[in-house]
């Protein structure tokens, strides 16, 4: 049996449904990250599991514990806020020891406890400090610390590192994992940062208008994505209207082009159509040895971008992006040239739910700065 | 910084503005105090001050309303602290109407609210037709009569404490830190005595002092509920004598002014604190 259980979890604002029949299992100790743009449902779904809000229906079972209607202090869960939300009339130490103050354990135990997470969060010369007199990382630190000080049963973090500048967002959200896992706490982590998610999860579920897109392992969620908005929203991405050409072969045709795919097509006949998608990193110029997937292309424009290279080919009548690493010793083909380029047939992805060149979803997708070309 | 520079920061206008300002305040102040150092003729000295406070009756009634100043305080702080805490947590749109009705005072004469509150509680109140009384009158006991008064203080002090109290709230996330603290396990009692209100004492300390302001002055509902309170002691001084009321408005004053001083002491660091937060 899961340590967390979100089961059938529906939750309505009058006739606004805000999350759609949410479920997940988590095992004790799991970081599970809610990745999704904003008003996906990732934070009231968080909220629910805090006790903030209550589900319209379902359950939540934690450690074998029905907590769905009880109240939030009563339910020993712990949760780190984005503004950090530290007590601006305690000092650093009192913060972090309130919660075990109000369980009215002695206070020779309390000062060993607040001892203890002042040293897991290094911030021992900043004990006696009031919040205002700490950065804003120290501040999160210590939200960190007085949520772990009570042994919660779940870390809830709801976009803890938005707040921070981009360094110290990297360096904190790898000292928060690192000590997730020193202490084997089970936690939810809310963000619409993807690199975040991706980084430091052990599974991560893919929410779109309350409903769950994917849910999976980082490296599921990047190479395989099971819906056009997964695919559009994780990383940078191709996708294109494609037709089914030949369901027993895998192959499928983008203008002309035709692309095999190890996607099983054979439900599918020829003509249908679909929405596939590529990678730009599993784009590479041909080789001799390559035998499937060659494709011939004219490059288009060349854009520097530090470590990689993204290079735009126009393969028939249909832009896509490759990426390749930055080589400052090789000589890069220029606009205009001739090229053939290649990709595996497992980088060719067809997706579960086609969507349409003129649907909303595209035009909120390309405004975030993800590639699509049709 | 050195103080020359500080002083230079700021534009002639709005020297102007503030010296117009200051002498707005000071010239009455300053004219109060010249009369009450003239009561003897071409003596400048303290015979007034000594007149008024060898008067019992001025430490009497300026005791009880400093006692009556205190009780309204601290039943304003109870009836009002839950009262915008739970308007801005839960219910935000009960804002406009809260604030209508704490402006009432301000519409309402106090002479209505004495005449509503004699009227109603001068008699008992009971259930109709069953002969049952719910409450005794309160006009006719001592401690019925300081319970009114201080009922009608707290009413008068409403738009001065509540907005106190509101902009106090608006400086700190109170939904945040609520919802911090319920995580931690801490109860409603716990979160509004240990986290709201620490965070909001700058706020809450300005509306106790302008409630002390009110109250000690007060002269209608004093008189009319027949409290032996400080200003209608003061209102009947000025009636017989022409210039220990002018000491005593003097004295009242710098108190006021002193009592400010300390608070603005005890609480200047920690409502920084708070504020840069």
């Amino acid at each position: 049996m899961a340590y967390l259980t979100l089961s059938k979890i529906t939750k309505r604002y009058g006739d606004a449904l805000v999350v759609d029949d949410f479920n997940l299992d988590m095992e004790k100790g799991e970081f599970v990250s809610f990745l999704g743009p904003s008003g996906c449902g990732k934070t009231t779904t968080l909220r629910m599991v805090a006790g903030f809000e209550i589900p319209t229906s379902g359950k939540i079972i934690l450690s074998g514990d029905d907590i769905t209607s009880k109240a939030p202090n009563q339910r020993n869960v712990g949760m780190i806020f984005q503004a950090y939300a530290l007590f601006p009339n305690m000092t650093v130490a009192q913060n972090i020891g309130f919660g075990l103050r109000i369980r009215k354990e002695p206070e020779s135990a309390v000062t060993q406890r607040v001892k203890e997470m002042i040293s897991l969060i290094n911030l021992e010369k900043h004990a006696d400090k009031y919040p205002y007199q700490l950065s804003g990382g120290q501040q999160q630190r210590v939200a960190l610390a007085r949520a772990l000080a009570n042994r919660p049963q779940v870390l809830l973090l709801d976009e803890p590192l938005s707040a921070l500048d981009a360094k110290i967002r990297v360096s904190l959200r790898n000292e928060i994992r690192a000590i997730q896992k020193t202490l084997g706490i089970t936690a939810i982590f809310v963000t619409h940062d993807q690199e975040e998610a991706l980084s430091i999860s052990d599974r991560v579920v893919v929410m779109y208008d309350g409903k769950v897109e994917q849910l999976g392992t980082p490296s599921d969620i990047y190479n395989f994505p099971k819906t056009a908005f997964v695919a559009n929203f994780v990383g940078t991405l191709n996708t294109a209207n494609a037709e089914v050409v030949d369901p027993a072969k895998g192959l499928i045709s983008v203008d002309g082009v035709q692309f095999g795919t190890t996607k099983d097509l054979k439900s599918m006949k020829k003509g249908d159509q679909v929405r596939m998608s590529i990678r730009p990193e599993r784009f590479s110029f041909a080789s001799e040895e390559k035998k499937e997937n060659v494709l011939d292309c004219t490059i288009e424009n060349i854009t520097f971008l530090g470590s990689i290279v993204r290079i735009q080919v126009l393969i028939g009548n249909t832009k896509f992006y490759m990426d390749t690493f930055n080589n400052p010793f090789l000589e890069l083909l220029k606009v205009g040239e001739k090229a053939q380029v290649t990709c595996s047939r497992q980088a060719v992805l067809v997706l579960d739910s086609p969507i349409e060149a003129t649907s909303p979803q595209k035009d909120l997708l390309e405004t975030d700065g993800i590639l699509g070309s049709v | 910084m050195n103080l020359l520079s500080r002083f230079r920061k700021f534009s002639f206008w709005s020297w102007v503005w503030f010296i117009l300002g200051a002498l707005y305040f000071l010239i009455p102040l300053y004219a109060t105090l010249r009369h009450s150092l003239r009561m003897e003729r071409d003596v400048i000295g303290f015979r007034a001050y000594e007149r008024a406070f060898a008067d019992p009756s001025f430490l009497e009634t300026f005791l009880l309303s400093n006692l009556l100043a205190v009780a309204t305080i601290i039943a304003s702080i109870i009836l009002i602290v839950p009262t915008a805490y739970w308007i801005r947590l839960r219910v935000p749109e009960a804002r406009r109407i809260t604030e209508f009705i704490t402006l009432l005072p301000f519409v309402v004469p106090a002479i209505i609210l004495v005449f509503g509150l004699i009227r109603i509680y001068s008699s008992p109140i009971g259930i109709p037709f069953t002969g049952i009384n719910l409450l005794q009158p309160l006009t006719t006991t001592k401690l019925g009569t300081y319970t009114l008064i201080v009922a009608g203080y707290m009413v008068l002090a409403m738009p001065y404490m509540y907005r106190s109290v509101d902009t106090g709230m608006r400086t700190v996330d109170i939904r945040t830190l609520t919802e911090a603290a319920q995580s931690l396990g801490a109860s409603w009692f716990v979160i509004v005595t240990q986290v709201i209100l620490p965070n909001i004492r700058s706020a809450l300390l300005s509306g106790a002092l302008l409630t002390f302001a009110i109250v000690v002055g007060e002269v209608t509902l004093a008189s009319f509920l027949g409290v032996d309170a400080f200003g209608p002691y003061l209102f009947l001084l000025g009636q017989h004598r022409a210039y220990e009321p002018a000491a005593l408005s003097f004295v009242t004053f710098l108190l006021t002014w002193f009592a400010m001083g300390l608070i603005q002491l005890v609480t200047g660091g920690q409502g920084q604190a708070a504020g840069a937060h």
